[in-house]
């Protein structure tokens, strides 16, 4: 779901640097109001954290692998403001020294993924979780259910995006300046892969991991959240 | 069919090979060419104008000009050509370059027609259109990803993320990003050794479902370990004299050279937006 330099045009890449401002600001200011001190190293921490998520391959029927995104996980575990300073942390650091994602592209991709995707997913599960107890089953099934949503909303972001290329950006002749698919293309590319498989990836990782932390230690799912 | 221990083989190939491609460009950035001569802050400034010329560029030519400047500039810093080409194609322009195909044909790219193919009753037309969108696309894709590499191999990514300052940037963010850098090679360290243990004590393979609940339990026990890590970190913030206020010391200066070539790059960079 990272979008390299030149698959979006100059507009695109400056109108979501300017929508992440304020919401960077605004995380900014949350984060700092509800972080305690000692939880100041928890940000950096829990950006690597993100950043290596992606490094775990997971087994999928067949014999191939997959990985998730983790960007929900780390939303319930740390709140969705302080996910959204952590996702933007590894973002910037993947394009910036590891050439994942555009430099161009940083607005875009953050409000993808350190902004769509931990909200949703957080908003999703605190709905789906209301009122359960820390242990019960309800929780496994409402990580899952909205690492699946979100993810699957963030890449129909992602595809309504590469999909508005051609139509912003082309020659008097019809030559396309960047993505060069149409949004009848660009759309169910991305929306059917994260449909059928990416989607099932993020929530089984998602749903496991927060079983294991329910069994092994439930104090983390309430205790780390630094942001709410 | 549902047995298989590939996820164990390929986590452990994943972080080696970054760790491996890290100490690579660790060497370059020590070496003694052109680019690794400059003052970070310079050249970062310098490479976002070269990114930007790339993105607002509109021509093939422009765009071939600028990747061609890419290739000169890495010889110029003794950074081996075979090396820069497997690291800037693979894998996001090859990438481009597959999803560029089906652009060529009508069905996508309706216009003049360049070329007609009939293969098994189909009718397949390449168009001029698309033929012009795919290699924009392509070349454009390449000539980002070269400048963007070259940067990071040609710098310290520690001084590189000091730059950060320049751009108006929190000295929070900063030293974010710079105690996270310090911290996905402690955490590849640790998934690499947690595989290696996995690898030793599974056999030759493992039930998918069986996987899928090692995989999660890793991610589960990593994020714990970052939690009593949070702890001690913070304590040897204190012990370093953290005072709640961020910090990030920087020791750059720049030269004549770095004027020249910031001023030379600016030109250069008007004259192309200009074309554009």
């Amino acid at each position: 779901m990272h979008i390299p330099d030149g698959y979006l045009g100059p507009g695109t890449c400056g109108f979501f640097y300017l929508v992440m401002l304020p919401i960077w600001t605004a995380a900014s200011r949350i984060v700092k109001k509800t972080l305690k001190s000692r939880q100041v190293p928890m940000l950096a921490i829990g950006a690597a954290f993100s950043f290596v998520i992606m490094m775990f391959n997971v087994p999928i029927p067949g014999g191939s692998t997959g990985h998730a995104t983790g960007g929900v996980l780390v939303a319930i575990l740390l709140g969705p403001w302080a996910a959204c300073i952590a996702v933007t942390v590894a973002l910037v650091i993947q394009a910036l020294l590891f050439g994942d994602g555009g430099i161009t592209a940083i607005g875009a991709n953050c409000f993808n993924m350190a902004f769509v995707l931990p909200f949703v997913g957080y908003y999703i599960y605190k709905m789906i979780s209301y009122n359960a107890a820390v242990n019960s089953k309800r929780r496994v099934i409402a990580s899952g259910v909205a690492a699946c949503i979100a993810l699957n909303i963030a890449a129909l972001f992602t595809g309504i995006e590469f999909g508005l290329q051609p139509l912003l950006y082309h020659t008097a002749g019809g030559q396309a300046l960047y993505s060069p698919y149409g949004l009848n293309v660009a759309v169910p590319a991305m929306a059917l892969e994260h449909l059928f498989l990416f989607g099932w990836v993020e929530a089984l990782v998602t749903a496991l991991v927060v079983k294991y932390l329910q069994k092994h230690s439930p104090e983390l799912l309430e205790e780390s959240e630094v942001s709410r | 069919m549902h047995k298989n221990n590939n996820f164990i083989e390929r986590s452990i190939m994943g972080a080696l090979s970054f760790l491996k491609d890290s100490i690579f460009a660790e060497e370059y950035a020590a070496g003694g060419g052109f680019l690794q001569s400059l003052d970070p802050r310079i050249k970062s400034i310098t490479f976002l104008l070269f990114i930007i010329q790339v993105l607002f560029s509109r021509s093939i030519p422009a765009l071939l000009f600028l990747y061609g400047l890419s290739l000169i500039l890495a010889l110029s810093s003794g950074i081996n050509l075979g090396f820069f080409l497997k690291r800037t194609w693979v894998f996001i322009p090859l990438f481009a370059l597959f999803i560029a195909i089906p652009a060529l044909f009508s069905k996508f790219t309706p216009g003049e027609p360049l070329s007609v193919w009939n293969i098994l009753g189909f009718k397949l037309i390449i168009t001029r259109q698309g033929v012009g969108s795919a290699l924009t696309f392509i070349i454009r894709v390449a000539a980002s990803v070269s400048f963007a590499v070259l940067l990071t191999i040609t710098t310290r990514h520690i001084e590189l993320l000091k730059t950060l300052h320049i751009f108006k940037i929190p000295q929070v963010f900063v030293m974010t990003l710079g105690i996270c850098y310090r911290y996905i090679y402690l955490f590849v360290g640790m998934i690499e050794d947690t595989y290696q243990a996995i690898k030793s004590r599974v056999g030759t393979s493992v039930h998918y479902k069986s996987g899928q609940n090692i995989v999660a339990w890793n991610i589960a026990f990593l994020w714990s370990r970052s939690l009593k890590l949070n702890e001690e970190v913070y304590r040897s913030m204190l012990s370093r004299g953290y005072t709640g206020e961020a910090r990030v010391l920087h020791e750059f200066k720049a030269g004549l050279k770095d004027w020249l070539w910031l001023f030379a790059v600016a030109a250069l960079s008007l004259v192309i937006l200009w074309m554009a």
